[in-house]
């Protein structure tokens, strides 16, 4: 990224354009392939947003609005600076804009008549909301009017049943694009799940399936404490597949479902490994045993073990990607449309009985 | 209308791209330059990013001796040096060539084949690949037949109704030598291999480019509208290398370069600009589109053989300003050779959306550049307005960069600012790299991708193969009958020989400098 440069609201284009100006002796290139606005509020969470966008950036060059709201501030203010980032790809040529715009008190109603002026025309737009939808913000239905696509992080929201809520409110109502970051990060331990249940033979005895177990990562961080959600998503999402019925919850994070499988989600502390990540699926299924999980120090790596009472299949092992960061998160963020196995798992949150589970 | 219905519930059409079948590649000609360039680099990018089946195992079958740990570790060699990607991966690679063995054999040797079939039983087992198998025969084409036919002999080819595995074979250009060669191998492979299982590789058809030439014409309307004969004056298919033969000089010498590049590659350009919309994106709805196109093409005739079509050889010249050879005087060259290293010809396609428009089509060694690229040239407005001192506008041209550069620019004419209003040709430019920022895989790895999925949309089948020789096979047999008299005709560095810019001008037409 080049220096920010703070700048009057009304320099900013010019501004940027100095900057491109200066650029032109290295040979780069002002590239755009669609519009991000991100909203966050000042957090620990901040930064790792920041390098959201900057993974973003490094596969799709886009011109990035980023608007951070100072809820602490003893005063009103609105300050914005522009920059050009630079993909930390070796010599890339290509580079693209970010305007940043810090708000704080009454200057945030102020923040869409600035935005407005720097969307670039016939490009979609893109909203990264990263705080809890179901919480009342003005921001939001001014800037997701605007938005071709919205992509939110359920590690943002308080209570999950709330934001499944409002998220299916907001497909229903808007019939507009969503996208979920937590979603993303469960798509490795999806893709392992179908292409291991993918003959009709295997798929036959999933359905006898009598108990589930899904263990997550409890690593607390400063930015992540909604631990549970993608082993929430995970069950979820194989009970809306597998047409379950759902019975009952307990505190314990234990399951019910008819016909009689139990499900449990279970927590262990692994160090090094991304904070909530599902570590381990185990299934027991008319007669099979199902054990897939992340071997210690190669995280982005699961060992895969099928038995039944007559035969053991030798173990393999499946490469999950590294979602937190990589390619996967960036596809799903940008260029896939609403995914209709994450809408049936919202349905399915939403049948869940959470309560205060999450 | 019927919806296709997903069988697996766990499986989102359009969204995941790991359902893919476990399965074995088998690579025959694995010690070969291609196995080392090309295939290993593309296996490997391709398990790095997690598209791979993770049931997968790799068996390299060649006549030398060597070891599993040989083998593996020239395997990460040639991908240090060839990958897209580097440095390597070394957590990945120490555990993906765990998975990649050796198996030593003739080609021709039933032994060979029995203890290879006896091996992937051996690796079905241990990697529950459930008897999946793809063989890649990057060998010699004379080769093909004995390889196809000891497979299935040793039932490693299945009947493609078998259920529950399957078996493909790619092989690699060329497919024969001219059209009655061709028929020959496509006769004996057929009688082993159904034409489901056989996935003809032109690596041209796995570039992002040339697959986008589709989605451009298809998804947006305001081109395919002018894309025809009233609007369209003329197309030109460049496919121009700066370097020469290299070390292919023995290849070079049985080919030239209209079977090594036109009648595959630049035929297969010319099928995707020229073909209707298909009724479907599937493999055969696409195909079917192409082949029209090529039974279209009007034959070249005797007279076409002198005038239309320009044949060269490059002598000296100068590349990069450094002095280089005549291709007479390149190794395992014949010094008197008679063998073609640049075609330019004028093509027609008879049928209702080209009438009467030229293809010109021109490819070439030692030539400036490096350059590959479809240009299509559009009619003059009408002449009345805006007239300079008679001159007429530059017409505008829409150009599809295939490699390198990859983009699209369209030319149109724009006023220069100022009273005197004259008019100025400028380019709006789209450069994949600009977009796209990182490098696309390679058209290897979408290939071998492809077929492991069953998808054969991006190879040839056997009836476009045969209309492309079909097409060619009177010219080869004209040009045997009556060698050239005047090569070298063109220096290298220089855009071809002067006949061909003389064939195009008497149309009224230039090449474009790419």
């Amino acid at each position: 990224m080049t220096i920010q440069q703070i700048v009057d609201p009304d320099h900013i284009e010019s501004e940027l354009l100095k900057i491109w100006e200066a650029l032109a002796a290295e040979k780069k290139m002002r590239a755009s392939l669609f519009n991000l606005i991100v909203f966050t509020r000042l957090s620990p969470r901040t930064d790792y947003i920041r390098s959201i966008v900057q993974k973003v950036v490094e596969k799709f060059p886009c011109r990035t609005l980023f608007v951070s709201q100072d809820g602490s501030a003893k005063h009103s203010f609105l300050k914005t600076a522009v920059s050009v980032v630079v993909p930390n790809l070796g010599e890339s040529t290509v580079a693209c804009d970010q305007i940043d715009i810090g708000v704080a008190g009454d200057n945030l109603e102020k923040v869409p008549f600035l935005l407005l002026p720097h969307i670039l025309p016939d490009l979609p737009v893109y909203l990264l909301w990263a705080e809890d939808p179901s919480q009342p913000h003005p921001l939001f239905a001014p800037l997701s009017a605007i938005a071709t696509r919205i992509i939110f992080d359920s590690e943002s929201a308080d209570h999950l049943l709330p934001f499944a809520e409002k998220l299916l409110e907001i497909h229903t109502k808007r019939n507009i694009d969503i996208a979920d970051l937590n979603w993303a990060r469960t798509e490795g331990w999806r893709d392992l799940i179908a292409s291991t249940f993918d003959t009709e033979k295997r798929l036959a005895e999933l359905k006898q399936i009598s108990s589930l177990k899904l263990i997550y990562n409890a690593r607390e961080t400063e930015f992540f404490c909604h631990l549970k959600i993608q082993a929430m998503y995970l069950l979820a999402w194989l009970s809306s597949r597998l047409s379950w019925q759902f019975l009952k919850a307990t505190k314990k994070l234990h399951f019910e479902f008819c016909p009689k499988i139990h499900a449990t989600i279970e927590s262990t502390h692994w160090e090094n490994l991304g904070s909530g990540t599902v570590i381990s699926v185990e299934i027991a299924a008319g007669g099979l045993t199902f054990e897939a999980a992340r071997i210690p120090e190669q995280y982005h790596r699961v060992n895969i073990q099928i038995s039944s009472s007559q035969t053991c299949e030798l173990p393999y092992q499946f490469l999950l990607g590294q979602t937190a960061t990589g390619q996967s998160l960036v596809k799903e963020i940008t260029t896939k449309g609403t995914s209709t196995h994450y809408l049936a798992m919202l349905k399915e949150l939403t049948r869940l009985g959470l309560g205060d589970l999450c | 209308m019927s919806t296709k219905l997903n069988p697996n519930p766990l499986q989102e059409p359009g969204r995941s791209s790991r359902n893919i079948d476990p399965c074995i590649v088998v690579i025959f000609g694995a010690t070969g330059d291609l196995t080392g360039r090309k295939l290993a680099p593309a296996l490997y990018n391709l398990g790095r990013e997690g598209m791979l089946p993770p049931n997968f195992a790799c068996v390299g079958f060649a006549r030398r001796e060597k070891t599993h740990e040989q083998f593996r570790s020239e395997l990460k060699q040639d991908i240090g040096s060839y990958s897209r990607t580097q440095p390597i991966d070394e957590g990945f690679w120490n555990k993906f060539q765990e998975q990649i063995f050796y198996h030593r054999s003739e080609f021709d040797d039933d032994q060979g084949y029995r203890a290879l079939a006896d091996f992937l039983r051996q690796l079905d087992n241990r990697y529950a690949t459930r008897g999946n198998r793809l063989f890649y025969l990057s060998v010699q084409p004379k080769f093909f037949p004995i390889i196809v036919q000891k497979l299935k002999a040793n039932g490693l080819i299945y009947d493609s109704k078998t259920e529950g595995k399957w078996s493909r074979v790619i092989v690699e250009k060329p497919f024969g030598h001219d059209f009655g060669s061709a028929a020959i191998l496509q006769k004996e492979l057929s009688k082993d291999l159904d034409e489901s299982q056989t996935y003809r590789i032109d690596h041209y058809l796995g570039k992002e480019t040339v697959q986008n030439i589709l989605v451009f014409r298809f998804a947006n309307s305001i081109f395919e509208s002018l894309w025809n004969y009233k609007h369209i004056d003329h197309v030109q298919i460049t496919v121009a290398e700066e370097i020469g033969i290299g070390t292919r000089g023995q290849f070079f010498e049985e080919e030239g370069l209209l079977r090594d590049i036109l009648q595959n590659h630049m035929m297969q350009l010319l099928s995707l600009v020229a073909m209707e919309p298909p009724v479907s994106l599937s493999a055969s709805a696409i195909r079917d589109e192409k082949v029209k196109v090529l039974q279209s093409i009007r034959p070249l005739s005797p007279n076409d053989f002198e005038n239309t079509v320009i044949r060269g050889q490059y002598g000296p010249g100068f590349i990069n300003g450094q002095p280089v050879n005549g291709y007479r005087k390149e190794a395992d060259v014949d010094p008197k050779s008679s063998v073609e290293t640049y075609v330019a010809l004028r093509l027609f396609i008879d049928n209702w959306r080209w009438a009467g428009v030229p293809f010109y089509l021109r490819g070439g060694k030692r030539l400036p550049k490096r350059g590959t690229e479809i240009a299509v040239t559009f009619k003059d407005a009408p002449g009345v307005l805006f007239q300079q001192q008679g001159k007429k506008h530059d017409p505008n041209v829409l150009a599809l960069r295939i490699q390198p550069d990859e983009g699209i620019s369209m030319k149109i004419n724009c006023k220069v600012p100022g009273p005197s209003s004259p008019i100025q040709p400028v380019k709006m430019d789209f450069r994949y790299g600009s977009y796209f920022g990182q490098s696309p895989p390679e058209a290897y790895e979408r290939l071998i991708w492809d077929c492991i999925v069953g998808d054969s949309t991006l190879f040839a089948r056997a009836d476009e193969v045969a209309q492309s020789w079909q097409i060619y096979t009177p010219l080869l047999e004209y040009w045997a009958s009556h060698p050239p008299k005047d090569l070298p005709n063109y220096a290298s560095g220089s855009w071809g020989p002067a006949a061909a810019n003389a064939m195009i001008e008497k149309d009224g037409r230039t090449w474009r400098i790419l």
